[in-house]
């Protein structure tokens, strides 16, 4: 149980941290960014 | 009022109107940042409560002088007032204007006030009004403005409910414009613009001609009415300079019999301070005295309750040991997960008492004085004087400082102060600085009164805000692209710092740091976890190949459990990438484990203490267990029988970190800010490089 339990935890942190650097959610809305760049 | 819905108002200003102040009156802390951070440059929404039955959702916009544009923050105030078939287009505009500055701030209400949008004149800092020895008509005002006035002081909570009243009147309010100039401009001129657009007020349509911006929200026969009117250009600039002219004569007018300022019954110490603050050698001697001070009272103040967390983390990870039925998650918890949460906690003393004195600088309005006073510096290198609050913002994270460089109008000055922002002290620099100096830096005072430590991390700012400006001149004379700049600032007046807004603004900022980069550490702490805590057989049967050996036969049983616990990380999985890289990282003085530190902290730099706190708990065995600074002062290096963070190797962590790209999300938004991957790469091997050598040259001198 106590493995299960680990495991799920770090599928948890795994995916979390693929889901913040590799699928980053889509802002609503358009950002203007005509700053001359 | 028995509208079922959210009434939307936006508040706007110039900077320095107490409009923060006044949206942390109404919101309290029911309030959500959005993509706009930095103070000057924030995009905040918050929720107030109107009556019973109805809330206004409050936008507090980016502080601006007037709605043309000059810079990308200034333009989300236009978009959002342009657009009417916006789900964020207002139905009451909030304005704010400082009473001393009434003159200056009403021409950003003029220009509102004639897109008929319901508009509310609020005259903040009345709390101020006797002492300047000012007196105000407010009927006469109001009759001449078209509109609502509130006469309020933010700071001392004073005409914030008559502001709610006046919020839940918006149908009611007057949307005539306030100056029919037009006519005197170029009466043919305009009527042929109202004609091309008959279904906007008039003002609009020339905001939309005047402004160097595609608006989405308009159809494809009026964009080519736009592109048509813009091809006179001449035109239209010889009409914005009228326009100005025209609305400060109405202005004038308007304040000549309702708002009479007498001299003589005022009182104000404003300019004997502004005098010696912005001195040319005692500015300078102040503001190095206001960072000392700083500096020293992190290190001084914040020991007593880092201490006590770090003892409390350690005490509650043995005792989940003890506790909890021992297993593969016991583990976890007890190793992983406590230790990783401790290296954040642990910060929040220091981060809080940065943050509140910063917020106290900014307060008192003397950080206005700051920026004024490097303006002449900044130049010389290649930034602007609206370089300093970026760079400032960047001691707290480079991140939204990177996003308030948007109030810098030229490109040039812009790239400069973004490309340079990383190399100031983020505070994700602080818990590693930290702990490095504690254990490299003895605890003693310098002349009696100043801290060693906190002169060293004084010295570790210092050179980030060195390294910032030679790079910015370095860039300066690289980039080869034009640049103009006039260089404005509003001055505000000295303020009691409003305990309220410090404390709001240390809550964010601190919560953003917990919750932000927290995330993150514990994330990373779980996953260091499990690849300690596993490898291939050679770990696997670590503890009967320390067992067999001839040599283990007579030791005793802690020391049997140390040797097989370091046994096993050197044969986990981590282990074993620790390995691969050690020799690369071996000149810097650098074994395995701070290695997979090192690594394990490019997604941010506060998972370097986070990292080695759960590889050096994995590694120990019950009886050195203790606190995350116990357990690398205890870290002894097997080649040379010393302590593995000795003076050289502490150093060379220091000016590693100091000037290392360890951070994915200032990569990112680098990369959003500039539109292009040229620039966040070229940060990355720029300062990776420049790490490496000065970490490598330190190492090899100390040593």
């Amino acid at each position: 149980m106590q493995d299960i339990l680990a495991y799920i935890t770090l599928g948890l942190a795994i995916g979390f941290l693929v889901k913040k650097y590799f699928f980053k959610t889509k802002k609503k809305g358009k950002c203007n960014t005509n700053c001359g760049c | 009022m028995g509208d079922d819905k959210v009434v939307k108002v936006a508040l706007i200003g110039n900077p320095n109107t107490g409009k923060t102040s006044l949206f942390n009156q109404l919101t309290g802390l029911k309030q959500k940042v959005g993509n706009y951070p930095g103070i000057t440059v924030e995009k905040k929404q918050g929720i107030c409560k109107l009556n019973d039955t109805l809330k206004a959702e409050i936008t507090d916009l980016p502080g601006t002088y007037s709605i043309n544009p000059t810079s990308l923050d200034e333009t989300l105030v236009l978009d959002t007032l342009l657009n009417s078939t916006s789900e964020s287009f207002p139905d009451v505009v909030v304005v704010v204007v400082e009473i001393e500055n009434i003159k200056r701030n009403l021409l950003l209400f003029t220009q509102l006030k004639d897109l008929n949008i319901p508009t509310i004149l609020v005259i903040n800092m009345i709390d101020q009004m006797n002492r300047k020895g000012i007196n105000i008509d407010v009927n006469q005002l109001e009759e001449s403005l078209h509109t609502k006035i509130v006469l309020a002081s933010a700071r001392k909570k004073i005409g914030i409910q008559e502001l709610k009243t006046a919020i839940l009147s918006y149908k009611k309010l007057d949307t005539t414009p306030v100056s029919n100039i037009t006519d005197r401009i170029d009466k043919e001129y305009f009527t042929n613009l109202k004609n091309a657009f008959p279904e906007f007020p008039l003002y609009k349509s020339w905001l939309l001609i005047t402004q160097n911006t595609e608006f989405d929200f308009l159809d494809a026969n009026q964009k080519a009415l736009v592109l048509k009117f813009r091809e006179d250009i001449g035109c239209i600039k010889k009409y914005q300079h009228k326009e100005t002219i025209l609305r400060y004569q109405i202005i004038n007018e308007v304040l000549k019999d309702s708002f009479i300022v007498d001299k003589s019954k005022a009182s104000d110490l404003r300019g004997v301070l502004d005098r010696v603050l912005t001195h040319k050698i005692f500015g300078y001697v102040i503001f190095a005295l206001i960072l000392l001070f700083i500096f020293q009272g992190i290190f001084d103040w914040a020991t007593y309750p880092m201490d006590l967390i770090d003892e409390s983390f350690a005490s509650l990870s043995s005792w989940l040991e003890t506790v909890l039925p021992p297993g593969t998650f016991t583990s976890l918890i007890a190793e992983g997960i406590i230790p990783g949460i401790g290296g954040v906690v642990i910060f929040i003393p220091q981060i809080a008492i940065l943050f509140t004195f910063i917020a106290i600088l900014e307060e008192t309005g003397y950080m206005s004085r700051v920026v004024f006073l490097m303006d002449k510096i900044m130049r010389k290198f290649g930034m602007s004087g609206k370089s300093v609050i970026p760079l400032i913002s960047g001691t707290a994270c480079a991140i939204p400082a990177i996003m308030a460089s948007r109030n810098i109008g030229n490109w040039k000055e812009r790239l400069i102060t973004i490309l340079v922002i990383p190399f100031t002290t983020c505070s994700a620099r602080l818990p590693v600085y930290a702990i490095l100096i504690a254990l490299i830096i003895p605890n003693q005072k310098v002349l009696g009164i100043l801290n060693l430590q906190g002169l060293t991390m004084m010295a570790l700012y210092l050179l980030g805000f060195t390294a910032a400006i030679f790079s910015a001149v370095l860039l300066n004379n690289v980039l080869k692209i034009e640049k103009k700049t006039l260089f404005v600032i509003e001055m505000p007046n000295y303020k009691i710092p409003s305990i309220k807004n410090i404390f709001y603004e240390v809550v964010e900022k601190t919560k953003a740091f917990i919750f932000g980069a927290g995330k993150i550490i514990l994330a990373i702490s779980i996953i260091l976890w499990f690849l300690a805590s596993n490898g291939p057989s050679t770990f696997k049967n670590a503890e009967q190949f320390i067992t067999s050996k001839e040599e283990n036969k007579n030791l005793s049983e802690s020391a049997l459990q140390k040797k097989v616990a370091a046994y096993k990380l050197e044969n986990s999985y981590i282990g074993y990438m620790g390995k691969t890289i050690e020799p690369a990282i071996k000149p810097m003085g650098y074994d395995w484990k701070i290695g997979i530190a090192v690594i394990s902290s490019f997604a941010a730099r506060e998972v370097f203490v986070g990292a080695l706190a759960t590889i050096y708990n994995v590694d120990s065995d019950s009886e050195n267990s203790g606190s995350i600074k116990k357990r690398m002062a205890a870290e002894i290096n097997p080649d040379t029988g010393k302590k593995r963070f000795d003076f050289p190797t502490g150093v060379s962590l220091l000016l590693f970190y100091a000037f290392a790209m360890q951070c994915i999300g200032t990569l990112a938004i680098v990369k959003r800010e500039t539109n292009s991957w040229k620039w966040p790469i070229l940060q990355l091997v720029g300062m990776g490089i420049l790490a490496y050598i000065t970490a490598t040259l330190a190492f090899n001198i100390f040593s």
